[in-house]
C-alpha cells in the first residue's frame, strides 16, 4: 500500500468530525446535535448542519442539513444545497445552484435556483469613498432582522 | 374505500384512451398527444407531449421526460421528470426527478426532490385544509 502522498507537503492531521478546516483543502463547517447558533453564517467553503439555526446561512460550497437539524431562516449555497430526511429547513428564501430534498424532510420556503450570482445586497456605497480598511466586514448575507449582531458602523467624514 | 368502489364502476363504462391498472383508471398520453383546457379526472393521469391548462385528479400525476406541461396539477403523488410551469399540489408527495423543471408554487405533504431537479417557487408543506372527494 502506498500512499501517494507528496513528501514536500505533510498534511496535517485533522479531526474528521467536529470543527473547522475540513478536507481536500475545502473549509468545512460543522455544527453537530447539541450545537445551535442564532444569527448569521457566512462560511467560504462547506457547511454540515446537526443542530439548530435560527438565522441566515450562507456558504460558497455545500450546505448539508441533516441528522435532526433544524434551520429557521434564509439559506444561500453557491453549490448545493441537501436537506435529509430527518432534517427541517423553515426558510424564507432559498437561494441555490442545486437542491436535494429527502423523503421525510421538512421544507418549507420560496426557492431559487439557477441564475445564481450573488447578488445579495452589494452596496456600492456612492458618497462615501471606501475607507482604506484591510477588514471591511463584507456583509454577505442581507441581514433579515435585527439580530442584534450589528456592528455600530463608523462614518468618516472628510 | 368510497373512491375505489366509485373508480371500479366507471372504468367499466368508459374506455377511450384509458388503462386500467389495478382496478383504477389511468388517463396516458403519448409523446404527441396535446391537452388543451381543464380535466377534473377520477383516476391517475400520465402526462407527454403537451399540456396546457389544469388538471385534477383523484389519483396521481406522473409527467414524463418530454413532457412540456403549463398548467395547474393537483393530485395525491404527484410525479415530475419533464419541464413544468404552474402551481402544483400534491396532497400527499411530490417528486421532483433529476431532469424535472418546475416554475411553480407548490404545496405538499411529502417532498422529494432529486439531485439535479430545478425549481422555482414557494413550497408550502403540511397538511391540507381541504380534503380531496371521497375521503
Amino acid at each position: 500500500m502506498s500512499t501517494r502522498r507528496p513528501v514536500s507537503r505533510v498534511p496535517t492531521q485533522v479531526p474528521a468530525e467536529n470543527g473547522s478546516n475540513g478536507t481536500d483543502g475545502r473549509n468545512s463547517v460543522v455544527l453537530g446535535p447539541k450545537d445551535r447558533l442564532v444569527g448569521q453564517l457566512y462560511i467560504e467553503g462547506d457547511l454540515r448542519v446537526s443542530g439548530t439555526v435560527d438565522g441566515a446561512l450562507e456558504a460558497t460550497g455545500d450546505i448539508e442539513i441533516a441528522g435532526g437539524g433544524k434551520v429557521n431562516g434564509a439559506v444561500t449555497a453557491y453549490n448545493r444545497l441537501v436537506v435529509g430526511s430527518d432534517a427541517s429547513l423553515i426558510g424564507g428564501e432559498v437561494r441555490v445552484a442545486r437542491l436535494t430534498v429527502e423523503d421525510g424532510a421538512t421544507f418549507t420556503g420560496r426557492v431559487s435556483m439557477g441564475k445564481h450570482k450573488a447578488e445579495v445586497v452589494s452596496e456600492p456605497a456612492p458618497e462615501v469613498q471606501p475607507i482604506p480598511e484591510p477588514i471591511a466586514e463584507p456583509e454577505p448575507v442581507s441581514p433579515p432582522q435585527d439580530w442584534g449582531l450589528t456592528t455600530p458602523k463608523r462614518k468618516k467624514g472628510r | 374505500m368510497d373512491v375505489q368502489e366509485a373508480v371500479a364502476e366507471g372504468a367499466a363504462s368508459v374506455e377511450n384512451g384509458e388503462v386500467k391498472r389495478d382496478g383504477r383508471k389511468q388517463f396516458s398520453m403519448g409523446p404527441g398527444d396535446i391537452l388543451e383546457g381543464k380535466l377534473i379526472y377520477d383516476g391517475s393521469v400520465h402526462a407527454d407531449g403537451r399540456l396546457e391548462g389544469e388538471v385534477r385528479v383523484t389519483g396521481n400525476i406522473d409527467v414524463a421526460s418530454g413532457a412540456s406541461v403549463k398548467a395547474l396539477l393537483e393530485g395525491a403523488n404527484v410525479s415530475l421528470k419533464g419541464n413544468v410551469e404552474g402551481a402544483v399540489t400534491a396532497r400527499d408527495k411530490l417528486t421532483l426527478g433529476k431532469n424535472a423543471k418546475l416554475s411553480g408554487d407548490i404545496q405538499v405533504r411529502r417532498l422529494q426532490i432529486d439531485d439535479g431537479a430545478t425549481l422555482n417557487g414557494h413550497v408550502r408543506m403540511g397538511d391540507f385544509e381541504h380534503q380531496a372527494s371521497g375521503q
